[in-house]
C-alpha cells in the first residue's frame, strides 16, 4: 500500500508531460518571440517612434513637437509613440518584420546601420539636400554628418552627440594635493594619491547592464592613437597602440587606481561613487553632475588628456534619426524629418537633453551655454571625438555587435579583474569579435 | 521498544492512512477506462468542438513560436529575415564551442543549488512553522516575501548588500576581521552569491509547496508512530518524507524548470559576469540573440535546453510513479 493523495493519483502522465513540455518551452518562446508591436496611427499618418532620452518632460515636448507637425499638400501628419530601452531591437524587428513599424525613429546608436543591412532603411539624402536648402546642413557641428554617409547615400540624420568626457570631482583633488591629469603618467601618479585618501583614481564599471567600462576600454585604444578598425573598417584589434593603451589599464588596475570591484559596478553603483564623493576622477555620461544631483560645481569636466604619443580623441556616440522604407509615403517622411531637425532646438532651450546638439546654432542658446562644462565638452572634446568606428570614419552594422556584444564585454571584465595580459586579452577579444562580425 | 516494533508500528501509521484501501488506485483507473468506453460519439463530437478555441489558442501561441523558433535555429538569418537553410550548423557551432559548455556547467550547479538548497531551507522553515511558535502567521508572511517582492527590486536589494567593499556585508567582513571580500567581483564568489541569492528568492515556494503536504498528514500518525516508540527522526525519516515524497517530487521538477529557465535573476544581479562566471545557457541564448545578433545559435541553445529539460523532467516523473507504487 502506498501514501498518497488524491490530488496525486489524479495527476496523469500525460497531463504531467503536457505541463512539462509547456514549462520547458520558455526558453524557446523567449527566445523567437517578438516584442511588443504597435499597429496604431491613423491611415496617412506618419509614425515616429522615439526613445526616452531624457526625463518624462522630454518626451511630452518631443510628442508636443510631432503631432504640431502640420504637413503641406498630401502629405500625412505624425504620431508619437515612446519606445522603451528595454528590448528595443526586439521591439523595432519584430514591428519591421510584421510591417507595423515606424516610419521615422530614433533609437540605438548603430541601429540605422542594422537595418540598413536588411534592407529596411529609406536613404535620407533628400532630407539633407532639403537641410542644405533651409540652411541648417551649414549649421551642422564639424564633422557630425561625415559617420553617416555610406556609398549608397545617407543611412540616417544625426541629432544628438552622446559624449563620453572625462570628470573629476574638485574637493577630492584639493584633498589629495594633487592636479587633474593631463596625460597617462600624470593619471597613474594622482590616481596613487587619491588612493592614499580613500578616493577612486579611475573610477568605471562594467556590471549588470554597464557599458561605460565597454567604452572606457575603446576610449583609451583611440586616445592612443588606436582603435579596433582600420581606416578602411577592417579588424585591427592586434596594433601596438592598443596593446600598450591596454597595458596601461592594466597598469592602473594592479596600483588600485580602478576600483578592484569595478568590474561588478552597475550605473548605479558608479553613480553613488560620484555622488558620495568616492569617485574622483573617470570618463562618464554627459550631464553628471545633474545625474547624481550634485550641481555645487565640484564635479567638473576635465580637459582631454593626452595619451603616451601625444595623440589625444575622445568617444562619440553619434545619435540619430532614420526613416523605413515601410512608411505610407516616403516625400512624407522625409518632410516630417526636415521639419523635426528644425524644432530641435526647443528640446534644449528647456533643458530636456542629456546629449549635446548636433548644430552650432543650439550651442550657442544661453540655456546651453551657461553650463560651463557644456562648453568645454563642445569646445575641446567635440572637435577631437572619435566613433566606435576607429580609425576608420564610417559607421556600419558591426558596431551594434561591438558596443553591445558579449567579446568586448567580456575583455573589459578580463581587464578589470587584472588576470592577464595585453596581448592575451587583446587575442581573446580579437577572436571573439571575428566570430561575430559580419565579413 | 525495539526498532523492529518502531518500524512495524510506523508502517501501521502509514497504511492506516492510505486513501481509499487496498486497490483503490486501481478501481479508480479501470473507473475511468469504463467512462471512456461509455462516451458516444456526439458527446465525443460535443468535446471536440468545445476544446477547439483552446486547441487553436494553443496552436497559436505556443505553436506557432515553437516551430519558428525551429526554422530559425536551422537558418543563420536574423530577427527580421530568416536567411538560408543551414541545417544543424547552429546546432554544431554551439555545441563545439567553450562557452556553451562553460554556461551549461554553470547552470547544472545553479539548478542543483537552487533546487535542493530551497527546499532544503523550505522544508526546514515549514517544519519550524508547524510547530506552535509566536506570531506564526506574521512569520509565514515574511518569509514569503523574497517570493513576492519583484525580482527587480530584491536583485537592486541585494546588489546593494554585496556590491561594492563599502556595501553592508563586505562591511561586516571587514569588521569580523575576515578582509574585505569582492561578492560580485570575483568571479568564484560571484558564481556562489547568484546560487545564493537563488536560494533565498525561491526557499518560500518550497516553503509552501512543503507546508500544504505537510497540512495534509495527519497527527495522528505522529500520535501512533510515538506511542510505537519511534524518535523524532525516525518520525521525520519514515513519515514525514515519505508522506511529502510526491509533493517534493514536483516541486523538484518544477524548481529545476525554474531554474534552468532563470533569466532575471542572474542578469540583473550580475549581468552573467564577471567574465561570464554566472552566464547561464538562458543568458547565453539572450546575449546570442539580442547582443551579438546571432539568432540561429542563440535559439539552438534554446532548443538544446528545453530538449535536457524533457529529458530530465521525465526522469524525475518516473520516480514520482515509483515513489507512487513503492
Amino acid at each position: 500500500m502506498n501514501v498518497k493523495s488524491e490530488a496525486s493519483r489524479n495527476f496523469s502522465r500525460r497531463g504531467f508531460l503536457g505541463l512539462t513540455a509547456a514549462a520547458a518551452a520558455v526558453p524557446l518562446l523567449a527566445a523567437c518571440g517578438g516584442g511588443s508591436s504597435s499597429s496604431s496611427g491613423a491611415g496617412g499618418a506618419i509614425k515616429f517612434w522615439d526613445m526616452p532620452w531624457g526625463t518624462p518632460a522630454y518626451n511630452d515636448a518631443a510628442k508636443k513637437i510631432a503631432e504640431s507637425y502640420v504637413p503641406t499638400g498630401s502629405d500625412g501628419k505624425a504620431s508619437y509613440q515612446i519606445i522603451q530601452w528595454n528590448n528595443f531591437y526586439q521591439t523595432f524587428s519584430s514591428a519591421i518584420a510584421s510591417k507595423t513599424g515606424p516610419a521615422v525613429s530614433t533609437g540605438g546608436g548603430f541601429q540605422a546601420f542594422q537595418f540598413e543591412q536588411q534592407g529596411q532603411i529609406a536613404y535620407a539624402d533628400k532630407v539633407i539636400d532639403a537641410l542644405k536648402k533651409n540652411g541648417q546642413f551649414d549649421d551642422f557641428l564639424p564633422g557630425v554628418l561625415e559617420p553617416f554617409k555610406t556609398d549608397k547615400g545617407y543611412v540616417s540624420v544625426p541629432w544628438q552627440l552622446d559624449m563620453r568626457p572625462l570628470w573629476y570631482r574638485k574637493s577630492l583633488f584639493d584633498q589629495a594635493g594633487v592636479a587633474v591629469p593631463t596625460d597617462w603618467p600624470s593619471l597613474l601618479e594622482a590616481g596613487k594619491k587619491l588612493k592614499s585618501i580613500g578616493a577612486v583614481g579611475f573610477a568605471t564599471g562594467s556590471g549588470a547592464g554597464n557599458n561605460i567600462g565597454n567604452h572606457l576600454m575603446i576610449m583609451m585604444m583611440i586616445n592612443n592613437g588606436g582603435g579596433v578598425f582600420t581606416k578602411d573598417g577592417q579588424l585591427d584589434v592586434m596594433n601596438e597602440r592598443n596593446v600598450e593603451a591596454i597595458e596601461f589599464l592594466l597598469e592602473l588596475v594592479s596600483n588600485g587606481v580602478v576600483d578592484p570591484a569595478a568590474v561588478s559596478y552597475t550605473t548605479d553603483n558608479l553613480d553613488a561613487q560620484w555622488k558620495n564623493k568616492k569617485a574622483a576622477f573617470g570618463m562618464y555620461v554627459l550631464g553628471l553632475p545633474q545625474r547624481v544631483g550634485d550641481t555645487s560645481g565640484d564635479l567638473l569636466v576635465a580637459s582631454p588628456m593626452a595619451g603616451p604619443h601625444g595623440d589625444k580623441a575622445a568617444l562619440v556616440f553619434p545619435n540619430n534619426i532614420m526613416m523605413y522604407k515601410n512608411t505610407p509615403s516616403q516625400e512624407s517622411s522625409e518632410a516630417f524629418l526636415t521639419y523635426y531637425m528644425g524644432q530641435l532646438k526647443e528640446l534644449w532651450r528647456q533643458k530636456l537633453m542629456n546629449g549635446l546638439p548636433v548644430f552650432k546654432s543650439i550651442t550657442e542658446l544661453p540655456e546651453f551655454a551657461g553650463d560651463p562644462n557644456n562648453v568645454k565638452i563642445v569646445k575641446e572634446y567635440q572637435p577631437i571625438a572619435k566613433t566606435f568606428a576607429a580609425q576608420g570614419t564610417s559607421l556600419n552594422a558591426n558596431l551594434a555587435v561591438l558596443d553591445g556584444g558579449q567579446a568586448l564585454n567580456q575583455f573589459t571584465q578580463t581587464i578589470l579583474t587584472g588576470k592577464t595580459d595585453a596581448k592575451t586579452a587583446l587575442t581573446a577579444f580579437k577572436t571573439g569579435l571575428e566570430s561575430v562580425i559580419k565579413k | 521498544m525495539s526498532s523492529t516494533t518502531a518500524q512495524s508500528g510506523l508502517a501501521r501509521a502509514r497504511r492506516g492512512l492510505a486513501p481509499g484501501g487496498p486497490g483503490g488506485g486501481s478501481h479508480h483507473r479501470t473507473g475511468e477506462l469504463n467512462r471512456k468506453s461509455k462516451l458516444s460519439g456526439q458527446t465525443r463530437r460535443t468535446f471536440f468542438w468545445l476544446l477547439l478555441p483552446s486547441i487553436v489558442l494553443l496552436i497559436l501561441i505556443n505553436g506557432y513560436p515553437l516551430i519558428y523558433a525551429g526554422v530559425q535555429a536551422t537558418h543563420d538569418g536574423s530577427l527580421i529575415d530568416t536567411g538560408n537553410f543551414v541545417g544543424v550548423d547552429n546546432f554544431a557551432t554551439v555545441l563545439s564551442s567553450p562557452a556553451f559548455w562553460k554556461a551549461a556547467q554553470f547552470t547544472l550547479w545553479f539548478t542543483i543549488v537552487g533546487v535542493f538548497g530551497s527546499w532544503l531551507v523550505g522544508l526546514g522553515l515549514a517544519l519550524l512553522l508547524r510547530t506552535r511558535i509566536p506570531a506564526g502567521g506574521t512569520f509565514k508572511v515574511l518569509l514569503l516575501l523574497p517570493w513576492v517582492v519583484p525580482i527587480v527590486v530584491s536583485s537592486t536589494a541585494w546588489n546593494w548588500l554585496v556590491a561594492t567593499p563599502d556595501s553592508l556585508i563586505p562591511s561586516i567582513f571587514r569588521n569580523l576581521g575576515l578582509g574585505t571580500p569582492l561578492f560580485l567581483a570575483d568571479p568564484h564568489l560571484a558564481a556562489v552569491m547568484v546560487m545564493v541569492f537563488k536560494v533565498w528568492v525561491s526557499f518560500p515556494f518550497m516553503m509552501m509547496m512543503i507546508s500544504a503536504a505537510l497540512a495534509s498528514v495527519d497527527t495522528t500518525v505522529y500520535e501512533a508512530a510515538s506511542m510505537d516508540g519511534a524518535s523524532k527522526w525516525q518520525q521525520f525519516t519514515q513519515i514525514t518524507l515519505p508522506m511529502i515524497a510526491r509533493s517534493t517530487y514536483i516541486s523538484w521538477i518544477l524548481m529545476t524548470i525554474f531554474c534552468v529557465n532563470d533569466f532575471p535573476t542572474i542578469y540583473l544581479l550580475t549581468g552573467g559576469g564577471p567574465v561570464d562566471a554566472t552566464t547561464s545557457l538562458v543568458v547565453l541564448a539572450y546575449r546570442s540573440v539580442f547582443q551579438d545578433f546571432q539568432t540561429g545559435p542563440g535559439v539552438a541553445i534554446a532548443f538544446l535546453m528545453t530538449l535536457t529539460l524533457v529529458v530530465v523532467s521525465v526522469f524525475l516523473y518516473r520516480q514520482i510513479r515509483k515513489s507512487s507504487v513503492e
